[in-house]
């Protein structure tokens, strides 16, 4: 089943790094997002393939906002 | 021969006591994919260590037959030093808690703090069994008392395997360190209280499932097994022992590469604890709560350390309401049992903002200055990065006096945000420019004043720091200053402070 990893803060997605389809390790960055002026990379947090991404450069996002799903 | 019949009624007794005598509710345990209380409690102590209290003890119900009333208490060792136990036994009455049940928790927790027994509790049972505290009998329930009473005297570790509410929930609630396995539900109150107060029927898993408690802060370590769960016991229990003869260094090298070459990009403090900590002793706790700061209990040189680091990838490392009061609760915990505290400081202040003030940050966030400042164990202090303001202050600045202070090459410090000092401080000079690149470019350099000032070296020049040191130098040199405690005065009595919120 394919996991929907979510934004853990409000902020602003600064560039995505990984495309649907990619396969990624645990630790793989897929995307960038800044909050309170810091880059925070947001880790795949298992291994699998890339499933689609949520969001887009320059997005808002809140707290809990779905940013992409990993699948097995 | 005289006493046979004697002899043959206790071990008839001792023999209705194992979980051999209900193999039908062991069964639906074991299905379930749980250990029974006897099967948990021999996994956590050493063999053959356990001496039971009132395993023949029965219900005051006349005809009700419950093997050692529903709950196993006595004592036992761990790693041959010794700890009292109180498993609740799921198989019988599902574990719930009677008017001797009650009376045997407190025995053993009178027994724990007049021998300072860490105390453990197997927490596996739904509250009061009502039958079983009928009008007319005193149900005097001194044990909640009892238990608490052994904070800051003892270690204290509960663990939920299964579901524990009302009078579980009530000792899981007063336990230093809550242990949950994956599927536990806790709560205050179970499903039929939850429907005669509110009318609603719902699941003890819809009322307090483990994600909300590892969210609020309830429980402070997952499991995914028992068996994992009773690990963790173990692991957590050996903090509060002697110093490990055995450890192994972390390659220091590694410590030199962990920050990013980019000051404004996040990274895992937690790369750095296990750089600076022996290998394989980490033991984070509340990681999925108060997450801009992370606490852990670890070993260096085989000494225990309270590890509190600001989490640059969670608000930046800002100190919000809710990592100020996990992280002063830990301070807390290690103070009671003397185990001395390093900050490792990278943040950029104290949250600000309207939803931070609403969230009580003038009084919650002040708890954790106010528990290092009355803490009377040694706390060690490296500045990683960002050393801002207030956010320093509380995180091992030298106001509170630590035995050593500590700042690697990148250290910046500010008295608050350096944008924000020179608003206030320059505001004024730089407004009065009427042309805007000149504007801008007098803010720069103002900027970049303030941030030659604040940064190590220079900040070392005012001795705002012990010392600028090679972050691959850092784990020895906290050891050797570790080392340097041996002679200091233990056990100081403190009087009560009041909390901040």
């Amino acid at each position: 089943m394919a996991a929907t990893i979510k934004s853990e803060m409000a902020g602003v997605i600064q560039s995505i790094e990984a495309a649907p389809g990619q396969q990624v390790s645990a630790d793989a960055e897929v995307i960038v997002l800044v909050s309170m002026k810091m880059e925070i990379p947001i880790v795949a947090g298992r291994a699998g393939r890339i499933g689609e991404i949520l969001v887009e450069e320059g997005d808002a996002v809140k707290a809990g906002a779905a940013l992409f799903t990993v699948e097995p | 021969m005289t006493g046979n019949r004697e002899f043959e009624a206790m071990r008839a007794a001792h023999a209705a006591l194992r979980d051999e005598a209900r193999p039908e509710a062991v069964r639906r345990q074991h299905e379930r994919g749980h250990l029974t209380a006897r099967e948990a409690l021999a996994a956590l102590v050493d063999a053959d260590t356990f001496v039971e209290y009132g395993g023949l003890a029965q219900p005051v119900i006349e005809g009700m037959e419950a093997p050692a009333e529903g709950v196993l208490i006595g004592t036992a060792q761990i790693a041959g030093r010794p700890v009292a136990l109180v498993f609740y036994d799921y198989t019988v009455h599902g574990g719930s808690q009677s008017y001797i049940g009650h009376h045997k928790i407190t025995r053993l927790f009178r027994l724990a703090a007049e021998l300072k027994l860490p105390t453990i509790c197997w927490l596996d049972g739904g509250g009061a069994r009502p039958q079983d505290a009928a009008p007319g009998r005193r149900l005097v329930a001194e044990g909640f008392v009892a238990f608490a009473q052994l904070s800051g005297l003892v270690p204290t570790i509960g663990v939920v395997s299964q579901r524990a509410f009302a009078g579980h929930a009530n000792l899981a609630g007063l336990c230093d360190c809550l242990i949950a396995v994956e599927g536990a539900a806790l709560g205050i109150g179970g499903p039929p209280l939850v429907f005669a107060a509110t009318g609603v029927r719902h699941t003890p898993e819809e009322i307090g499932p483990l994600d909300a408690h590892r969210a609020s802060g309830v429980v402070d370590v997952v499991a995914a097994t028992d068996a994992e769960a009773i690990a963790a016991a173990r692991a957590y229990l050996a903090f509060f022992g002697p110093r490990a003869e055995a450890f192994q260094a972390p390659d220091a090298a590694a410590l030199s590469g962990v920050l990013p070459k980019r000051a404004q990009r996040a990274y895992d403090v937690r790369r750095v604890i296990e750089g600076v900590c022996d290998v394989g002793c980490v033991f984070e706790l509340k990681r999925d709560f108060g997450k801009a700061i992370v606490t852990a209990l670890a070993r260096l040189d085989g000494r225990a350390v309270g590890v509190i680091a600001n989490q640059p990838m969670f608000l930046a490392g800002a100190i919000d309401s809710a990592a100020a009061e996990k992280a002063a609760r830990f301070v807390q915990l290690c103070d009671a049992f003397d185990i001395p505290l390093l900050l490792l400081c990278d943040t950029p202040g104290i949250l600000v903002g309207p939803e931070a003030e609403s969230a009580g940050a003038v009084r919650r966030a002040s708890r954790l200055l106010m528990a290092l400042a009355n803490a009377r164990v040694p706390l060690m202090s490296v500045v990683l990065r960002k050393a801002f303001g207030m956010g320093f202050y509380i995180m091992g600045s030298q106001a509170l006096r630590p035995a050593v202070l500590l700042a690697w090459p990148g250290a910046q410090y500010g008295g608050m945000g350096l944008e924000g000092a020179v608003e206030i401080a320059h505001g004024r000079e730089i407004a009065a420019l009427d042309d805007s690149v000149a504007r801008e470019a007098l803010r720069a350099r103002r900027l970049e004043a303030l941030r030659h000032e604040g940064s190590a070296v220079e900040a070392a020049a005012r001795f705002l720091y012990d010392d600028v040191i090679d972050p691959a130098d850092t784990r020895r040199l906290l050891a050797l200053t570790m080392a340097s405690f041996a002679n200091r005065e233990r056990g100081r009595p403190r009087r009560a402070y009041v909390d901040a919120f």
